[in-house]
């Protein structure tokens, strides 16, 4: 037999693994646009920001309000020990995000659980939607 | 979007967590990025000497706010590794920690160093 077959021996946990991997690397597309990642929501009261930065402490994180953004600042510590694999990354971070809205200063919250901070940011009252009641009054038809 | 892919994208998808794998003198620590995940929602088996961690992290996305931008949604993690005979399987523990699991896999008694007294 000229042909080698060991190195199927394993083969569905290879299939396995390349399944992994594809779905590793199909992450991989789909985040490092920037970091740490974010979701915005909105209504007509708050947006809410979400961060998802894991193995960092929510008490550790630095959000600063300017004027016009939010800056998400903080570090992900390096464990100890001796790496044999190492795939997490670690070190300093900030992300901006532009508020094209003004926003109540005073009312911002953030909350976070399981590596993901909450920040809720209310609209200013001069930007939030306003309903106007019309109030009817008695009409007269036009006459041409 | 077609129709398509507005169901693929609220469907979790699957993840394979980094991990970190550290080597400290009182066995190995293997460290997964899991965020989202909350303790009961992670499930970890050993099986002969593979060792598997699952989890899940399901967002509501019922509520009244609107989504405006989204770089992450709901992910369904699932990673396996295979044990050396220097590890302790009876012995494993794992910390969960602001979204990152640490497994803890203490050296096998066997595994460790000893010292041979000289009789006689």
């Amino acid at each position: 037999m000229v042909i080698d077959f060991s190195s199927f021996h394993d083969f569905p946990r290879e299939v396995e693994k390349l399944l992994d991997d594809v779905a590793r690397f199909h992450d991989a597309g789909y985040r490092h646009s920037a970091y740490p990642e974010i979701n915005i929501a909105e209504d007509d009261q708050n947006y809410y920001v979400e961060i998802r930065i894991p193995g960092v402490d929510p008490k550790e994180l630095d959000l600063t309000l300017t004027d016009k953004s939010l800056v998400i600042r903080g570090e992900r510590p390096a464990a100890e020990g001796r790496y044999l694999r190492n795939e997490r990354g670690s070190g300093s971070f900030q992300r901006i995000l532009s508020l094209n809205v003004p926003v109540d200063r005073d009312k911002v919250r953030a909350s976070g659980a399981d590596g993901i901070m909450q920040v809720v940011l209310p609209k200013a009252d001069s930007v939030r939607p306003r309903k106007i009641t019309i109030t009817a009054q008695d009409s007269k038809a036009i006459e041409v | 979007m077609n129709k398509n892919a507005a169901t693929n994208d609220a469907a979790p998808r699957r993840v394979v967590p980094a991990s970190d794998i550290l080597e400290r003198e009182e066995g190995f620590h293997i460290l997964l990025d899991v965020p989202g995940v909350a303790r009961d929602g992670i499930s970890i088996e050993v099986e002969e000497n593979e060792l598997t961690v699952r989890g899940s992290y399901a967002r509501d996305e019922t509520g009244g706010a609107r989504l405006v931008h989204r770089e992450f949604g709901g992910v369904e993690y699932a990673r396996s590794f295979t044990l050396t005979d220097m590890v302790d399987r009876e012995n494993i523990a794992a910390t969960l920690n602001h979204g990152v699991l640490d497994l803890f896999l203490p050296r096998a008694a066997a595994a460790k160093p000893r010292r041979i007294e000289v009789s006689g």
